[in-house]
């Protein structure tokens, strides 16, 4: 029971005094408190303090095993502003989540309507088969294609010869033209099934009165699905970008066990990028920097997709 | 009564307390565990195993906490644990920019007096090897192998065609057109480049034939001056060697998307009936029930500096971190691996070149390929590192994605040094 009006206990006031209340209160907020405390230090010890010391460390020049801190001011900054492979690195993270979004999303969207109109029977079936790949672990996912991208002995480039095409002279992953089209592609074989499955669940949540409505007034096929399932769904779409943004900016483990960054950085992404530069060129430092301005990046588009799915 | 009895139990429990309390310092002071990190290697953890057992009979008190991990992971992992609170007392790594790195930093401890005393590595280990580990005349690590690389040929097939081994690298060209007349499908030379260093390994040796090991050091050191560094022309020649071979047809198509895996596997499955390969590789092709093949080094470049009686040998060892706490026990077990007898079983178990090959005439089981190595190193007169372990580290990532583009055609020879010039300089400013 409580005060509809203050929202405050009604055993409280009648207590008749306020020292209950406020040890009430007191009591509650010490409990919450306590309760927040093990999550607090977590996210403290894993991400805030790591996050403050790398600001701090964009600041100096270091490298991993170094016993001094040199100051660099904005050196590291002004560096990766001027230089080429972190342009090229932040297109290819742009090149991925837009990518993803029109492919893993548009795909997903396509197959989750077909399971839940076209094929209501054989959903769970073709649900699992096509949400397989997402079970499988990025690394694992990279050798799959590894082997059959591989242009001696790989399944795609017999299957083209086969037709009498002509498969990329430099291979798949081999042509700095292609390359990180193709990643693009084994990532949106992994993700999709993710994004059918999300988007199954809010099309299952849409009340077949409103279709059955619809059809009253001539809305069928296209013009329903574009008038009441995009709608409805617009919440869980929303989720489904958010998800796919955040996944194309932190992309790392499949890009690093397919290409490493390479033909010559030309699937260079930051993280696999910020990693050369800390781990193999020994410049943490600058290393700091660029994972400083992925946090920004990365801190912007979750802010304005958060104002989106509230106006939503 | 009752109270004499209840005080003399408690003072016996006092004195057995006391007693044990006494006693688990002194058990926790002599059991020492030393912590000991390496690459993923085959057979390696059963080496490592036995002599553990085989240490405990001198050292009854030591136990060896062994742990592999895979090429890559290992650099990062390396790094990571030293500067972290709780690194491994001995760890593997390679000689050169590497270890030197890592003496600057002052992760690794100086061992010279500990290996110089009577009965340690230092002692027993020939001077030119120690070198490969001592930084300014000081021992900061112990030699235990080195790897090097030849050109593997398979035998059958050299014998059906009348192939006969280059003498020099116009003959090499000769090989692989010749091979492509027999059957144009057939890839001479495959090379798995995806990894980058597949390339690096070829660069090294064209730069070495080409201008002579000489005529590297001052450049791959960053001593030359600025308008000297990496100016040499040779350095652009090396390169167009590399790309000779490419228009000679000894390689596949697409190096750069092929994994060094599936290169070695086209050789030991005899689709392709050579390839330029590591001395790791022979355990590897052995293993694979393929032992047909013989093996000859990198020929020499006519009109070149050397006259191929040289090869890159990688010497690769174990360090003590300056952070051990058992810094006497960690030396002796590394002077017990580098001891004839394990050197010995090293070879055999691990089919690797150990730090001292005069033990190898003696061994019974192993092969001739890795016989005929083992004397071929031995006849060197000019060993020499590989790129990218010898020099600074931007520059050798310059170097590596260099050979990715000459070979994918996006950079002429020119171009390539232009960049692995333009890199030396900014690490040459960077280290003064």
């Amino acid at each position: 029971m409580s005060d509809a009006i203050s929202g405050r206990p009604i055993t409280g006031q009648i207590n008749s005094g306020t020292r209950p209340v406020k040890r009430a209160q007191y009591s509650a907020k010490l409990s919450a408190l306590i309760l927040l405390t093990p999550a607090l230090g977590l996210c403290a010890v894993f991400i805030f303090i790591p996050a403050i010391l790398a600001i701090a460390g964009s600041f100096f020049s270091f490298g991993i095993t170094s016993r001094e801190w040199q100051p660099a001011g904005f050196s590291n900054y002004t560096k990766a502003f001027a230089d080429p492979i972190f342009w090229t690195a932040l297109t290819n993270n742009l090149i991925i989540v837009i990518g993803s979004i029109v492919f893993q999303i548009g795909i997903g969207t396509i197959l989750a309507a077909i399971l839940d109109r076209g094929l209501p029977r054989a959903s769970t079936i073709f649900r699992t088969i096509i949400f397989a790949p997402m079970v499988v672990s990025a690394v694992a996912v990279a050798l799959i294609w590894q082997v059959i991208l591989d242009p001696n002995v790989g399944a795609l480039n017999a299957i083209i010869k086969s037709v009498g095409l002509t498969p990329p002279q430099l291979g798949w992953l081999g042509d700095p033209d292609i390359s990180i089209w193709v990643v693009l592609m084994i990532a949106c074989w992994q993700y999709t099934g993710f994004m059918m499955v999300l988007i199954l669940a809010g099309l299952q949540g849409i009340p077949k009165e409103l279709y059955e409505a619809a059809s009253l007034d001539g809305a069928r096929g296209l013009k329903a699905f574009r008038h009441i399932t995009l709608p409805s769904i617009r919440n869980v779409l929303l989720v489904a970008v958010l998800i796919t943004t955040i996944g194309g900016f932190k992309v790392f483990d499949l890009i690093y066990a397919t290409t490493q960054g390479g033909p010559a950085n030309a699937t260079q992404v930051l993280g696999t990028y910020i990693y050369l530069q800390a781990f193999n060129l020994g410049n943490m430092g600058y290393a700091n920097a660029i994972s400083v301005v992925l946090l920004c990046i990365a801190v912007l588009l979750g802010w304005i997709q958060l104002k989106s799915s509230r106006r939503a | 009564m009752q109270h004499d009895r209840n005080k003399r139990l408690t003072s016996l429990a006092l004195a057995g307390f006391m007693a044990l309390g006494a006693a688990i310092p002194a058990v926790a002071q002599d059991d020492v565990t030393i912590r000991m990190w390496a690459l993923t290697n085959p057979n390696y953890p059963e080496f490592i195993a036995q002599a553990a057992e085989a240490f405990k009979a001198t050292h009854p008190n030591v136990t060896i906490d062994f742990q592999e991990t895979p090429n890559e992971a290992y650099k990062t992992a390396i790094q990571v644990a030293l500067v972290g609170s709780a690194p491994p007392d001995v760890f593997f790594n390679w000689a050169g920019e590497d270890s030197a790195r890592l003496v600057r930093d002052g992760l690794v401890l100086d061992i010279t007096d500990l290996a110089n005393a009577p009965g340690q590595f230092g002692t027993t280990i020939a001077q030119s090897w120690l070198d490969t580990f001592s930084v300014d005349g000081r021992i900061f690590g112990a030699p235990t192998d080195a790897v090097t690389k030849y050109f593997y040929y398979d035998n059958a097939f050299f014998a059906d065609n009348s192939l006969t081994v280059p003498a020099t690298f116009s003959e090499l060209l000769g090989l692989c057109t010749a091979i492509r007349a027999i059957d144009p499908e057939i890839v001479p030379i495959p090379l798995g480049n995806s990894e980058r260093w597949k390339m690096n390994h070829y660069i090294t040796l064209m730069n070495e034939r080409v201008m002579g090991n000489d005529a590297l050091r001052a450049d791959y050191s960053l001593t030359a001056a600025d308008d000297a560094l990496f100016t040499n022309p040779g350095y652009v020649t090396a390169w167009e060697k590399v790309l000779e071979m490419q228009g000679a047809g000894c390689f596949q198509d697409a190096p750069n998307a092929t994994s060094p895996e599936v290169s070695r596997t086209m050789f030991s499955s005899q689709i392709s009936p050579m390839i330029f390969c590591g001395s790791w590789c022979m355990s590897i092709f052995d293993g694979e029930g393929y032992t047909d093949y013989s093996l000859f080094r990198f020929p020499p470049v006519e009109g070149g500096a050397s006259d191929g009686n040289s090869n890159m040998v990688v010497p690769q060892g174990l360090q003590v971190a300056a952070a051990t706490q058992h810094p006497e026990e960690a030396v002796a077990w590394i002077s017990f691996l580098t001891s004839p007898e394990q050197a010995a079983k090293f070879a055999e178990m691990r089919g690797a070149l150990p730090s001292d090959p005069s033990l190898l005439g003696g061994l019974e089981n192993a092969t001739e390929q890795f016989k005929w190595v083992a004397a071929d190193m031995a006849s060197l007169a000019v060993q020499f590192n590989v790129i990218d372990v010898e020099v600074e580290a931007s520059v050798a990532n310059a170097y590596l994605d260099a050979g990715v583009e000459i070979l994918n055609g996006t950079m002429t020879p020119a171009q390539a040094m232009e960049s692995i010039r333009a890199a030396a300089l900014a690490a040459k400013a960077a280290m003064q």
